[in-house]
C-alpha cells in the first residue's frame, strides 16, 4: 500500500519537474526563468528525498541535500549576479517564439516517452514513468538552449538539461554511487563558475551576451 | 600494484597543482621539463608492463587493459612532446611581454591538469567517472581556449563550452541507460559501473536499453570527437586557442573521445553484435571525412587546415574500428600515427604563428628556406597526414580499406575515393606553405623558444618515422589484444 502510494507521489514530483520545463519555455523575464529553475531543483530534491526514504538507500539523501545547496542557493545567486551585471532582463527576439516553442516541447516529451516505452518494464515498481519524463526533461533542456539567444538562458537550458539527468539516476536507477554524483555536482559547479567568467569576458569584449553576435568566425 | 600507471596519472596532477603554489618563471619551467621526461618514461614502462601482463591496475579505481594502454601510450608521448612546445612557445610570448606571470603560471596549471584529467579518463575502471573526468577535461580545456581573450578567441571558446556541455549531457545519459539495465544483473552497487564487470555480463543486458545508450554516447562523445555534423565547434577553437592547445586538442582531447566511444562499442559489440555499432561509426566516420576533404580547398587559415585535417584522421579511425576486424587493428594505428603527426604539423604552424603574427596561408610560401624547422615539421608532417609511405598513416589507411572490403565493399570504394579528394587537396595547401619564395620577413624567434619547440619537434618525427618503417613487437602484442576485444566485426555472420 505505502509503495503504491509512495510510487503515485514520486510520479507527481517528477510530473512537476516536467511541468516547471514548460514555464521556462514560456517566460521571458531572465530573473524569473532563474527562480523557476531553483524550484524546479525544490521539486528534484523532493522527489530524491522521497526516492531514498522509500527505498532506504541513505546516500540518496546526501544527493537530495547538495541538490538544494548547489542548484537551489548557489547556482541561482551565481545566475542572479551576471545577470546583474549584464544589465539583461527580458529576451526580447527568439529563435522560436513561446506557442511554438511550447508545441514543439509538447512534442518531445510524447517522444521521449515513445522512445523509453520498451524499456519501462527493466525499471524498478517504484518508479516507472521516471525515466520517460526524465528524457523529456533533458530533450527540452535541449531545446532551450538551440531557442534562446542570451548566454543565461542557454546556460539555464543547460542545467535544465542537467535536473533531467539527475532524475533519470536517482528516480529511475536509484542513485548512481554516491562518488560519482559528488563527481558529477563538482563538474556542473566548476562548469558553472567557467560559464559565469566566459559571460562576463564576452560583455567586456562585445558589450553584450547575445550569442547571435558571435558571427566572427564562419567559413 | 601498478606504479608506472599510478606515477603517469599522478605526474600532471602534481604539477598542475604545484604551478599553482610556485613563483618564478624558471622554476615552472623546470618542473614542466621534469613532468615532461617523466611521461615518457612512466607511459613506457607501463607499455612494457601491460605487454607483459596483460593488465596494470591499482586498486579498484585504475585499470590499465591493452586498449587504455594503448591510448596511455599517445596521450603520454604526445603530451610530454605538447608540455615541451608549450615551454618554448609560452616562454617567448612572454618574452615578448604578451603574458603576464600570473597568466604564465596559470596556463600551465590549467594546461597540466588537463593532460590529468584526460590520463584519468582512459584509465579509471569506472564508466561514470570517466564521465566525470572527461568532463573535466572539457572545462580545462575551455579556459585554455579562451586563454589570448580575443573577441575571437572568446567566442571560439564560448561556443565549446556550450556544444561539449550539450554532448557531454548526453553521454551522461547513455551512461546512466547502461547503469539502468547492468544493475539488473550486478545490484544497485559500483560494481554495475565497472567496465570489466560490464563487458563480464554484456550478453545478458537488455538490447533495446544498450542501443539507446549507444546512440546517445555516440552523439555526445562525438560532438567531443568532432564528428560531422556535430563539428561545429572544432576548427574555431583549434584556430584561435593558443597553438600548443590546439595540438593537445586535436592529439589528444579527439582521441580520448573517440576511446569513450569504443569503450561502449565493446560493451554494445557484445550485447547487440557488431552490426548495429558498426553501421552508425562506419556512416559518421565517412562523413567526417568527405566534409573535411571538401573543405581543405576552402581554408585560407592554416591552423583551420590542420583542425579539418583532424575531422578527417578522427573519422577514419572510428571507419576502421567500425567495420572491425583487421580494420580496428588499422584504426588504433592510425591513431596514434595521427596523434604523432598532427601534433608535429601545429608545432610547426606555432612557430610560424610566432614568427609571422598571422594565419593566412597564402602569405607564409616558403617556410622551407625561411625557417628550416618550421618548414620541415610542416611538411614532413604533412605529407604524412596526407597518407604517404613510408609513414605508419599509409600503412593504417591500407589496413582499414582491406578491413571495409571484407565487410563491405561499397563503403571501401567510397571510403578510397574520399582519400584521393582529401591526399590532393591537402597536399596542395601544405606545398603552398611549405615550398616556394618566402615573402615576408618576420620576426626572429628567441633560442630558448628554438631549443625547446626543436626538441618537441624532433621526438615527435622520430618516433613517427621509426614506427612508420617498422612495428615494435610490443606494440604489436597490444594492438593484437585490442583486436580480440572487439571481436570479428561487421564482416563475419
Amino acid at each position: 500500500m505505502l509503495s503504491h502510494f509512495g510510487a503515485q507521489i514520486v510520479d507527481l514530483g517528477s510530473a512537476l519537474l516536467l511541468l516547471t520545463c514548460f514555464a521556462i519555455v514560456a517566460q521571458r523575464r531572465l530573473s524569473a526563468c532563474v527562480d523557476l529553475f531553483a524550484l524546479q531543483s525544490v521539486f528534484l530534491a523532493a522527489t530524491a528525498a522521497l526516492v531514498a526514504f522509500l527505498t532506504g538507500i541513505h546516500h540518496i539523501y546526501i544527493a537530495a541535500a547538495l541538490t538544494i545547496i548547489i542548484k537551489v542557493l548557489v547556482i541561482p545567486r551565481i545566475l542572479k549576479k551576471v545577470i546583474e551585471r549584464l544589465n539583461v532582463t527580458r529576451e526580447l527576439v527568439m529563435n522560436v517564439n513561446v506557442p511554438t516553442g511550447l508545441l514543439i516541447c509538447g512534442g518531445l516529451a510524447m517522444l521521449a516517452f515513445f522512445i523509453t516505452q520498451p524499456l519501462i518494464p527493466l525499471g524498478f515498481q517504484l518508479t516507472q514513468g521516471s525515466l520517460g519524463i526524465a528524457l523529456a526533461i533533458v530533450l527540452i533542456g535541449f531545446f532551450t538552449m538551440i531557442a534562446r539567444k542570451k548566454a543565461v538562458t542557454q546556460v539555464i537550458g543547460f542545467l535544465v538539461m542537467e535536473n533531467g539527468l539527475f532524475l533519470g539516476a536517482t528516480a529511475s536507477a536509484y542513485g548512481m554511487p554516491l562518488i560519482v554524483e559528488l563527481g558529477v555536482f563538482f563538474d556542473v559547479l566548476v562548469g558553472m563558475l567557467i560559464v559565469g567568467i566566459y559571460a562576463h569576458r564576452l560583455q567586456d569584449a562585445f558589450d553584450s551576451v547575445d550569442t547571435s553576435q558571435l558571427t566572427t568566425l564562419k567559413e | 600494484m601498478a606504479w608506472p600507471l599510478l606515477i603517469l596519472v599522478a605526474t600532471p596532477l602534481l604539477v598542475g597543482l604545484a604551478c599553482l603554489l610556485v613563483r618564478g618563471r624558471r622554476l615552472i619551467e623546470v618542473l614542466q621539463c621534469c613532468q615532461a621526461g617523466t611521461m615518457l618514461v612512466s607511459a613506457a614502462l607501463l607499455v612494457d608492463w601491460v605487454v607483459g601482463q596483460q593488465e596494470a591496475s591499482v586498486d579498484a579505481l585504475l585499470r590499465a587493459d591493452a586498449l587504455s594502454a594503448w591510448f596511455d601510450l599517445i596521450l603520454g608521448i604526445v603530451g610530454a612532446t605538447g608540455t615541451l612546445f608549450a615551454v618554448g612557445y609560452l616562454g617567448e610570448e612572454y618574452d615578448r611581454q604578451h603574458v603576464t606571470p600570473r597568466r604564465h603560471r596559470l596556463f600551465f596549471a590549467q594546461f597540466d591538469l588537463y593532460l590529468a584529467a584526460m590520463l584519468l579518463a582512459v584509465n579509471v575502471e569506472n564508466v561514470a567517472i570517466m564521465w566525470i573526468a572527461i568532463e573535466g577535461s572539457t572545462l580545462s580545456a575551455a579556459m585554455l581556449i579562451g586563454f589570448e581573450r580575443s573577441k575571437a578567441a572568446l567566442e571560439a571558446g564560448w561556443k565549446f563550452v556550450i556544444l561539449n556541455s550539450v554532448g557531454i549531457a548526453l553521454a551522461l545519459f547513455g551512461t546512466i541507460l547502461v547503469y539502468y539495465s547492468s544493475e539488473h544483473l550486478l545490484g544497485v552497487t559500483s560494481e554495475a559501473l565497472r567496465w570489466s564487470e560490464l563487458y563480464r555480463v554484456a550478453d545478458g543486458l537488455d538490447q533495446t536499453a544498450i542501443k539507446l545508450a549507444f546512440v546517445f554516447v555516440l552523439i555526445g562523445y562525438g560532438t567531443k570527437a568532432g564528428l560531422v555534423p556535430m563539428h561545429t565547434w572544432l576548427p574555431d577553437a583549434h584556430a584561435e586557442a593558443p597553438t600548443p592547445v590546439s595540438a593537445m586538442l586535436s592529439a589528444n582531447m579527439l582521441t580520448l573521445a573517440v576511446y569513450a566511444i569504443l569503450r561502449f562499442k565493446a560493451v554494445a559489440d557484445r550485447t547487440v553484435g557488431p552490426a548495429f555499432t558498426g553501421k552508425l561509426v562506419v556512416g559518421l566516420g565517412l562523413l567526417s571525412v568527405a566534409v573535411a576533404a571538401i573543405f581543405f580547398l576552402v581554408q585560407r587559415d592554416y591552423k583551420r587546415l590542420f583542425a579539418y585535417s583532424s575531422i578527417e584522421h578522427i573519422g577514419i579511425a572510428l571507419l576502421g574500428f567500425g567495420v572491425g576486424g583487421i580494420g580496428v587493428f588499422g584504426g588504433a594505428w592510425h591513431l596514434l600515427n595521427h596523434a604523432l603527426a598532427k601534433s608535429a604539423a601545429f608545432y610547426g604552424a606555432g612557430l610560424v604563428l610566432l614568427r609571422h603574427e598571422h594565419k593566412l596561408v597564402e602569405r607564409v610560401s616558403g617556410l622551407l628556406r625561411s625557417m628550416p624547422l618550421a618548414g620541415a615539421a610542416i611538411l614532413l608532417s604533412g605529407v604524412a597526414l596526407a597518407g604517404m609511405p613510408p609513414f605508419g598513416l599509409f600503412a593504417s589507411e591500407v589496413l582499414i580499406a582491406a578491413g571495409a572490403f571484407t565487410a563491405r565493399p561499397d563503403v571501401a570504394y567510397a571510403f578510397l575515393a574520399l582519400l584521393a579528394l582529401a591526399f590532393a587537396t591537402l597536399l596542395y595547401q601544405v606545398f603552398r606553405m611549405a615550398l616556394g619564395e618566402p615573402v615576408e620577413p618576420g620576426r626572429a624567434l628567441g633560442w630558448p623558444c628554438r631549443l625547446f619547440t626543436a626538441t618537441a619537434v624532433g621526438v615527435n618525427l622520430a618516433v613517427l618515422g621509426l614506427i612508420g618503417l617498422q612495428v615494435p613487437s610490443g606494440f604489436n602484442t597490444l594492438l593484437s589484444a585490442i583486436v580480440r576485444i572487439f571481436g570479428p566485426g561487421m564482416g563475419s555472420p
